[in-house]
């Protein structure tokens, strides 16, 4: 996370967004303020003596902001000058205009008058911006599976998921506890302990179909057995296609040449990781998972014959 | 350092106040903090001046007086200083501040941040309660984010090093237009200047730093240019029908257009616009899911599936 800018600058821009904030939350504690903004409490401190020189030209006590903090809540007034918000730089009306895309996009059916309100909003945004095409955010979550799960984070609670696993393409209910959400190449996931599996399991936020919390009845949680196992390695052989490859199999750019050694965890992601290369992969050995997707690509087109 | 940022503040509640243009002499002889010689004053205005602009804020310079031989003036005009978004409600406000929420760790957290401060800053209540609990996040991105936003709305072109199809590493030069995301993936598109073609660009295929090349020409960006609806130019969409095995192949169940209860079977209708993907998808399911038409989709399945079987036969 980037750290408050402590240049002049920096420190220039906090002051002028500091007054109003002051104005519209007058007798704020020094500690709160401070976090608002980043700093330490001895910074914000420096950065309201600061201010206190501050004022119209005359600089007589008529003329200067009046600030009081020594009780630890500040109250500002005689600032009335810069008592309005700054106007939003670019960068923030782009965080903005693609934060309220994701947001609308989030938002259940029923609700097609905050959908109304959010496009309003960004018309008044993208008129404010110099920038003419249109900013997209298309979600992968839904909204409400990640408030339900955040929550339960908070509150260390349990929750019951309905869950997409590709690798079986089965949808099962799962209770979960929840531990961290962790982002990994590109995607969200729920790290928790799985009370079906008696396990530490990794569910992805993007298939999580649904989530309910769960009362905490379940507290005997017989702690989870780490049975991890420790994946099956192959080899592959890359025919065509290879960023696909690389992509579908995580190899790295740097690791990459025609045949490359992989590990995985389940034998049915790579059967179905294979088939879905389209003929651009080979797995080498060992022979058994070859054996079994000649016999799984035998199997389809069998069916095509009589389909 | 306090005395220079002073001497900023004071000047921007000089200039903000006024209602006519106030002449450097006079901004040296009443704003406080301008001391020296009068080249030092000079310099130091200068510089000012450049830093207040940085910050975005915008100095206007008229008023000039034809009695005292022209010298120029200076303001901040106040609408042009603050945030000016219309009346907004409580509802407004809350809507606004989840969509600075959806940064937090991200690409654009420090911005988003200050945004939203800045709306807290206007005194009106942030009506959370009137809203569903959602809580949209965006992912990481590629670390140089900001550059591309700054070159988008500044229309410099940038360069970047790109993972090629066939795993190679290309220097590409582009005048971007859009950045979107969508499942997940970061998308840019921009006008690519040595193929002179529209292209677009996943960030994550995006190897090392973005440079923005602050001397190349500006550009325009055609106006309500959408990423996507380039990307699904929907003239290349198309449907084809797939019979899906009862319980299976949840993904493309999600997708269908339509269904015809078979029995083991049902029969969907899905669109889709990248042929190869579309295959890669059905194959994934395996004998879960079999397309029925179109006929060249449904060859070039049997096509790689023999493929397959060559292979590991």
């Amino acid at each position: 996370m980037a750290k408050p800018a402590q240049t002049p600058l920096g420190r220039a821009a906090r002051l002028l967004d500091l007054v109003p904030f002051l104005a519209s939350h007058q007798g704020i504690e020094l500690k709160v303020l401070s976090k608002v903004f980043k700093v330490t409490e001895s910074q914000m401190v420096e950065d309201l003596t600061t201010l206190w020189m501050c004022g119209l030209p005359g600089y007589t006590p008529l003329e200067l902001m009046e600030l009081s903090f020594e009780s630890g809540f500040v109250t500002i007034h005689n600032a009335e000058t810069l008592s309005r918000p700054r106007a939003l730089n670019e960068e923030e009306i782009v965080a903005l205009l693609l934060g309220l895309d994701v947001v609308i996009a989030s938002l259940p059916i029923d609700r097609d008058d905050l959908r109304l309100i959010g496009a309003d909003l960004v018309k008044r945004l993208s008129i404010r911006s110099s920038i003419p095409s249109k900013l997209n955010a298309i979600p992968a979550t839904t909204g409400s599976v990640r408030a339900t799960i955040e929550s339960s984070l908070m509150e260390k609670g349990v929750v019951e998921i309905l869950y997409h696993s590709s690798y079986s393409d089965e949808v099962t209910r799962r209770v979960v506890t929840p531990i961290e959400l962790r982002e990994e190449n590109g995607f969200e996931y729920l790290w928790g302990v799985c009370h079906s599996a008696h396990a530490l399991r990794s569910f992805r936020l993007d298939r999580i179909q649904e989530a309910s919390p769960k009362p905490r009845d379940i507290e005997t949680l017989s702690l989870f057995t780490d049975n991890q196992s420790d994946g099956i390695p192959y080899t592959i052989a890359t025919h065509s296609r290879p960023r696909e490859v690389s992509e579908r199999f995580a190899i790295d750019k740097e690791d990459f040449s025609s045949s490359a050694r992989v590990i995985s965890f389940s034998s049915e992601w790579i059967r179905r990781s294979v088939l879905a290369s389209s003929g651009s992969v080979e797995v080498v050995e060992p022979e058994v998972i070859r054996t079994s997707i000649a016999q799984a690509a035998r199997l389809i087109l069998d069916r095509y014959e009589s389909h | 350092m306090s005395r220079k940022i002073e001497r900023l503040i004071n000047l921007t509640i000089a200039l903000l106040a006024t209602k006519r243009y106030l002449t450097k002499s006079e901004i040296f002889r009443s704003v406080d903090g301008y001391e020296g010689s009068e080249e030092t004053k000079e310099r130091m205005f200068e510089r000012d001046k450049e830093d207040l602009r940085n910050l975005g804020v915008a100095i206007e310079v008229g008023g000039f007086d034809p009695v005292f031989e022209d010298e120029a003036g200076y303001r901040i005009k106040p609408e042009k200083y603050s945030l000016d978004l219309g009346e907004l409600s409580g509802v407004q406000i809350a809507l606004l501040s989840l969509a600075a929420e959806a940064w937090r760790g991200a690409a654009l957290d420090t911005s988003a941040h200050s945004a939203l401060t800045k709306l807290r800053s206007i005194g009106v209540e942030s009506d959370l309660d009137a809203l569903p609990a959602i809580a949209p996040r965006f992912n990481t991105a590629h670390k140089d984010f900001q550059i591309i936003t700054d070159a988008i709305s500044k229309r410099s072109p940038i360069s970047f090093s790109y993972l090629s199809s066939s795993l190679d590493i290309q220097m590409r030069t582009i005048e971007p237009y859009a950045i979107s995301t969508r499942d997940s993936f970061w998308y840019l598109a921009g006008n690519d200047i040595a193929k002179s073609d529209l292209r677009t660009f996943r960030l994550d295929r995006i190897h090392g730093d973005i440079a923005m090349n602050a001397k190349g020409k500006e550009y325009e960006i055609p106006a309500g240019f959408d990423l996507f609806a380039h990307l699904e130019n929907p003239e290349s969409a198309r449907i084809a029908t797939v019979d899906i095995r009862k319980g299976k192949a949840h993904l493309l169940r999600t997708k269908a257009l339509s269904n015809i209860d078979l029995g083991e079977w049902d029969r969907i209708t899905i669109i889709f616009l990248d042929a190869q993907r579309f295959i890669d998808l059905v194959l994934w399911h395996g004998d879960d899911a079999l397309i029925v038409e179109p006929a060249d989709i449904r060859e070039k399945i049997i096509a790689a599936l023999n493929e397959i079987v060559a292979h590991h036969g």
